[in-house]
């Protein structure tokens, strides 16, 4: 069980000694039940942090934003940052870390285990609660705990947890500086990849009638690209600008950009894009799940990382985010590919 | 014109508005969105997750089609919407107050055709929140109230195993005079009962933006205020705020080119949104809004300064999409109430 108060004395003491700039962390929104993501700067705010299951976010996104602004500005960024980081969001500073995106060095992890609880998933919550509204989640061992205007509501967690929690193989940040909660490693709610594994049980053409009906209902908010962080390419393929702009840049190189992916929010396009995300983010998604919470639209993105990730895992025996300095998937071959054109 | 609608005879009237296509709220994919009603009719959802505002100002619109052969003029066709008539129920009164914001940004200087075409086509039947549907809800900060009729042509209230149906336009009259005597003529207790759950739903405590009036003036002596950045920190600069909030209508114009021997292609609009960091991009390269402090600011301030001083009302409407849906929290409710709080 982790004990928020280990947390809250981390940061403050941190942060007193001045060993760190900032510590992200969670902290209580302004909305109701829902965490948010907190940037403790002093000492005296270091109460503000909280644990629960509605932690979601992978706060590694902003070891990104501080790098890209910190590039902007070409100022030294100076003391470390230090980050609370459940498994999957230590994995992906890994995989950052593997990118040369920010050194070891300038990130202090203050790893969380999930010691198999998770985070929650809201829309499997609602569907318990008949319209009441929580105003407060809490862990209390294997169950959440919910208080609402009709008293307290308690719920195994393995029937509101997120699916990437209960097929999550390692729920503990193996790369840290300090760690809080046990290690729960092996104590796994289903099988992994059980959601894909499902879902490929149907025919190909079931299968393309689904994605075809998410695929038309894709707005393009590119929440689900936004939240990401391994989706830190300073040009994306989507935006109107797919390359950078300085002041050499002639006008017949903007006008005669090329632009892979239309605006239009339309099946073509959506394909283009939600398959290029997905292909990009081979061997890199720690499945943190991020991009299938924010989706406004309830499009099972996650699905199509899942697919991506268990290709790597079978063909490759890869494990995004295992370590540092190990190889990444696709910046790495071996010695007996049985595929020749790698040789 | 005020009636009384047996809840169990809600299909029939559906079914007797021949000469429109009528949506009302789905459950689909886990989320309530307007569809063309197939069957019966649910109005028991809290509110959509998006506005009603793509039958007016769709995502993606075609403005004409370009065809050039080489040696002669260009072609251009021009492409209007179809004039299919829509009348959509089950609209909240939020999303009600987000049809006349919508209207004096596409009709009052310039009109826009491909709007227009679309708005007079469009009927709102509104149904009244006996008590507001979201614990993000605000309409009453914002002007609004959750039996509000604006931008409605019929607003509908839940009396338990009936509806009391009033026309609030001549377009409502119609759709109701359409029902023949499926309505029947409310009752003394009736309007009573009316009143009540009206009073109920406006007395039911929600978010409150303190000093809503102030906002405007306040907003604008807090340009640059730090707290800009500080409260956007969090900001992962997506577009769902503003693509599911029912009144932002910033737009992109691109050619679509579907052949370059002959040229050939279509114009559209597709919808913008200040939260992309490119939104603001010039050509040089310089980006004025380069930060997402800069950009919330920019969303707040259209709400509630920018649109304020143009036409003398928020544009937001309280609905609190933005609100529940945001995935790191921004609050725009808090942002408001902060950044005014600020200043004398």
């Amino acid at each position: 069980m982790i004990n928020i108060k280990d947390i809250r004395d981390t940061a403050r003491d941190m942060l007193a000694k001045g060993e760190v700039r900032t510590v992200i962390g969670y902290r209580r929104g302004s909305r109701g039940m829902p965490a948010e993501p907190a940037f403790i700067t002093s000492p005296e705010q270091a109460d503000e942090l909280i644990w629960d299951p509605t932690c979601y976010h992978n706060l590694s996104l902003y070891l990104v934003h501080d790098r890209k602004i910190s590039a902007h500005l070409q100022k030294n960024s100076g003391l470390p940052i230090a980050i609370v980081a459940k498994g999957c969001d230590a994995r992906s500073i890994v995989v950052l870390m593997q990118e040369h995106y920010f050194k070891r060095e300038d990130v202090y992890i203050i790893g969380v285990s999930c010691e198999g609880t998770g985070v929650l998933d809201e829309r499997k919550l609602a569907s318990h609660l008949n319209g009441v509204q929580p105003t407060l989640a809490a862990f209390d061992g294997d169950d959440y705990v919910f208080t609402t205007a009709e008293g307290e509501k308690r719920l195994p967690a393995r029937e509101v947890m997120a699916d990437r929690c209960l097929e999550c193989r390692i729920p503990f940040p193996k790369e840290h500086n300090l760690v809080f909660g046990d290690d729960k490693t092996g104590r796994q709610l289903a099988e992994p990849f059980a959601a894909l594994t499902k879902f490929e049980e149907q025919g190909n053409s079931e299968r393309w009638d689904i994605w075809s009906h998410h695929f038309d209902r894709c707005m393009r908010c590119f929440a689900c690209r936004s939240v990401c962080p391994m989706c830190y390419c300073d040009e994306c393929v989507v935006d109107s600008i797919t390359f950078p702009v300085t002041q050499q840049t002639s006008a017949a190189e903007k006008a005669d950009r090329v632009r892979w992916i239309e605006r239009s929010a339309m099946r073509s396009e959506n394909i283009t894009y939600l398959m290029t995300r997905a292909m990009h983010l081979a061997g890199r998604c720690t499945d943190c799940g991020e991009c299938d919470r924010a989706c406004p639209v309830n499009i099972p993105i996650r699905m199509l990382n899942n697919k991506m990730e268990r290709e790597a895992r079978e063909k490759f025996g890869y494990e995004p985010g295992a370590s540092i300095g190990g190889p990444s998937l696709v910046a790495s071959f071996l010695d007996n590919d049985p595929g020749d054109f790698i040789r | 014109m005020e009636k009384i609608l047996d809840k169990k005879r809600i299909d029939d009237w559906i079914a007797a508005l021949t000469d429109w296509e009528v949506l009302a709220p789905a459950l689909q994919d886990g989320i309530w969105t307007y569809k063309p009603v197939s069957g019966a009719a649910r109005l028991d959802h809290p509110n959509t997750r998006q506005s009603p505002k793509e039958l007016t100002f769709p995502q993606r619109e075609i403005f004409f089609s370009f065809e050039q052969i080489k040696g002669e003029p260009p072609k251009l066709t021009q492409i209007l919407p179809k004039e299919t008539r829509h009348v959509v129920f089950g609209v909240r009164s939020c999303d009600g107050k987000g049809v006349p914001r919508m209207d004096k940004v596409f009709t009052d200087h310039v009109e826009d055709t491909y709007y227009t075409t679309r708005r007079k086509n469009v009927a709102y039947v509104g149904l009244a929140c006996n008590k507001p549907p979201s614990s993000t809800c605000f309409c009453l900060s914002v002007g609004g109230s959750p039996v509000s009729t604006d931008g409605l042509d019929v607003q509908m209230t839940d009396l338990g195993d009936r509806y009391f149906v009033k026309a609030i336009t001549e377009t409502g009259k119609a759709l109701m005079k359409a029902a023949g005597s499926l309505l029947a003529e409310a009752a003394a207790a009736d309007q009573k009962q009316v009143k009540q759950v009206h009073a109920d739903a406006v007395a039911y405590p929600q978010r409150k933006i303190n000093d809503p009036d102030g906002a405007p003036a306040k907003l604008k002596a807090s340009f640059n205020s730090p707290l800009w950045d500080e409260m956007a920190r969090a900001c992962i600069g997506c577009g769902i705020c503003t693509f599911l909030c029912p009144t932002c209508h910033c737009f992109d114009i691109n050619d679509e080119v579907q052949s370059k021997a002959p040229l050939k292609g279509q114009r559209v609009r597709t919808w913008d949104n200040c939260q992309f960091p490119d939104f603001t991009m010039h050509s040089s390269g310089h980006n004025p809004r380069e930060n997402t402090g800069a950009r919330l600011r920019q969303r707040v301030n259209h709400k509630f300064q920018y649109f304020h001083e143009n036409f003398g009302m928020h544009q937001c409407t309280g609905c609190g999409r933005c609100v529940s849906e945001c995935p790191v929290g921004i609050d725009i409710v808090a942002v408001v109430n902060k950044v005014t709080e600020n200043v004398g």
